[in-house]
């Protein structure tokens, strides 16, 4: 069909581009995994395991890696509850203003992150939007200090920035659901509820996942979110990843705990794609 | 379409010939805050034609870092503290001066030019420029009268209302409080393992109080501007901020004093502009620059001449008049040689629930 050529030029630009920005940088970050610190900070070139006993030994950094888990999950949760329900109503209520309300979702998409960090701590802070409508509305008469700088505070604007992301597959798995099935559903008598849950939901599944894990794995290695509006206790191991490459001059530490995290979303990755798979649509 | 790809060689000549000139006259800077600010650097930019662009830095292991990182050879010059002056000397990162080309480094106080601390092998490496305290800021319509000591800060009364600064000085700060600074100051650089271990516990007591950890100066006041929080350590440069924005803020030293700095300019080892970046020292430790840059950071100038263009009350918040005396309260910053297990510690404070 096609020559040889024309196919090399169209494979090779993607090929070059995973090697050099993807396996070549990875493989560093392996490498450096294996190295150590001298104490005049400088970075010995001679392998060593003592990283990952390090991880294992210091109990902060695994505790720190479930913390962020424990926040990736209620994120996750968080989005599918919120983006589920927004994509059915999309799919099969909104009628012509669809386009519309899909503009509308994506929109935020476009706003720089950090404005939307920003944004949160304006409405949060003790001096806030919220908290100064509480006060006057007399609901309480101090404010309400869990609102910011808080697991809160991380876990919310989390989830106003990744439920789009869980929103997209999801909606895109719904609008691929043959409208004939729902209809011999309804045509055979069942009630809507029981359609949704015996036709929709099944079909959906695949979006969901997928969905899931982009929220899961997007929140899990966030950095800026925790470092702005995260309290004293907040902090995620990004930034225990952060501070091991700038502050503490450990690249090999944070090599370690980046090639764990590394191979911890690649699993998630595996796990969901077969996931997907089972329930994909046949 | 492919009428328009005669374009395409004027617009690269364009692009290249625009990063050429910026390249030729633009001095990189990456200092602390305050050190760049336009009331001073504006007229050094007109003087010699040139650009000044600074990154600030939120503390200094993250200068070090960045320096070793190898990103040494994207900055010109650079304003460590006493802490890693002398690191980062002798890890050749900075090149050695030649101090003729800066005629007023003898104007500098004998005191800070005599110090040890960026010598190397009889080579100078850094000129002093400022220097200062790490005092406590405090909201004076929370405090009647200025908090006597640290302690305060740990009051069950202040929960959620104070700031710490995410640097290894509030390791120091808790190590003062355990008296671990008696008989010998230096023993704060120095603190063996039980004792670090005591100061971690001492800092996780603390966590309850702490509303935010603060690492740069613009955020700290921003907190006491937005009422999160009431009394932190801080630079005498958010004080200043503050009093210019009306904030009702006092700045005190408590009886257990406090940790402070010495800072110096150094040219970095990889510098393209040496020669731009000797100017740049040359201009800012001049007395009149000194001035300028004490009005907005409220540090004390390592050039005393710069008292002259002062008020008399001006020389005496700065304590100009009695130095020695205003010394003995401020432990200046030294190397510390165990400062991958200070930052181990920190790390475990931060993560502690």
């Amino acid at each position: 069909m096609f020559s040889r050529s024309y196919r090399a030029a169209i494979t090779l630009p993607p090929l070059l581009w995973v090697t050099v920005f993807l396996l070549v940088p990875y493989a560093i970050v392996f490498f450096y995994s294996f190295w150590s610190v001298s104490p005049g900070q400088a970075i010995v070139h001679s392998w060593t395991l003592n990283n990952y006993c390090e991880l294992l030994r210091v109990g902060v950094y695994l505790q720190t890696l479930f913390r962020s888990m424990w926040i990736a999950a209620r994120v996750m949760i968080l989005s599918l509850l919120l983006g589920y329900p927004l994509a059915y109503h999309l799919s099969f209520h909104a009628g012509k203003r669809k386009e519309l309300f899909y503009q509308l979702v994506i929109i935020p998409l476009w706003v720089s992150y950090l404005v939307r960090a920003y944004a949160w701590k304006t409405i949060l802070g003790s001096d806030g939007v919220l908290n100064t409508l509480l006060q006057y509305v007399h609901l309480t008469s101090h404010p309400w200090n869990f609102l910011l700088y808080s697991p809160f505070a991380v876990v919310l604007t989390l989830t106003h920035i990744y439920t789009p992301f869980a929103f997209l597959p999801i909606y895109a798995s719904l609008e691929h659901i043959p409208r004939d099935l729902v209809e011999a559903s309804n045509d055979l008598g069942a009630p809507p509820l029981q359609t949704f849950w015996r036709v929709i939901l099944p079909l959906s599944i695949p979006g969901v996942v997928a969905g899931a894990t982009f929220a899961f794995v997007l929140s899990l290695g966030d950095f800026l979110a925790p470092l702005l509006l995260g309290g004293p206790s907040g902090i995620m191991i990004s930034n225990i990843v952060v501070s091991l490459f700038g502050a503490a001059y450990n690249w090999p530490l944070g090599a370690a705990i980046s090639f764990c995290m590394l191979l911890l979303v690649v699993g998630l990755l595996f796990l969901s794609e077969r996931l997907e798979r089972k329930w994909a649509f046949r | 379409m492919v009428r328009c790809l005669w374009l395409l060689p004027l617009f690269a000549t364009l692009l290249l010939l625009s990063s050429c000139s910026k390249k030729s006259a633009t001095l990189t800077l990456l200092v602390w805050e305050g050190y760049a600010d336009p009331s001073f650097v504006h007229s050094f930019e007109e003087q010699e034609h040139c650009k000044v662009s600074a990154s600030y830095m939120g503390n200094s292991d993250e200068l070090v870092a960045k320096l070793r990182g190898g990103s040494a050879g994207n900055y010109d010059v650079i304003s460590p503290s006493s802490d890693v002056a002398t690191s980062i000397a002798a890890g050749e990162l900075a090149a050695p001066l030649d101090l003729s080309r800066i005629p007023t480094y003898n104007q500098l106080s004998p005191q800070l030019t005599s110090l040890p601390l960026v010598r190397v092998n009889g080579k100078v490496f850094g000129v002093p420029f400022m220097w200062g305290p790490n005092p406590m800021i405090y909201d004076t319509t929370a405090f009647a009268k200025p908090p006597e000591s640290w302690a305060v800060l740990w009051d069950p009364k202040l929960r959620g209302k104070i700031s710490a600064w995410d640097d290894l000085s509030t390791v120091y700060m808790a190590a003062q409080i355990l008296g671990f600074d008696k008989p010998d100051p230096s023993q704060l650089y120095n603190l063996s393992d039980e004792q670090l271990d005591a100061v971690k516990k001492k800092l996780v007591e603390l966590k309850p109080n702490i509303r935010k950890m603060w690492s740069t100066g613009g955020e700290l006041t921003n907190l006491f501007q937005n009422h999160e929080i009431v009394a932190a350590m801080g630079w005498p440069l958010m004080t200043n901020q503050l009093r210019k924005i009306n904030f009702p803020v006092g700045e005190t030293i408590p009886k257990e004093n406090t940790t402070g700095w010495i800072d110096h300019l150094m040219i970095t080892a990889g510098s393209e502009n040496k020669d731009l970046a000797y100017k740049f020292l040359e201009y800012m430790v001049n007395a009149g620059t000194q001035k300028k840059v004490t009005d907005v950071t409220g540090y004390t100038p390592a050039n005393p001449q710069a008292a002259q263009f002062m008020t008399a009350d001006g020389v005496k918040n700065l304590h100009l008049d009695d130095v020695d005396n205003y010394q003995k309260h401020i432990y200046f910053w030294q190397n510390v040689p165990r400062r991958a297990k200070y930052n181990e510690i920190w790390n475990e404070v931060k993560a502690a629930q």
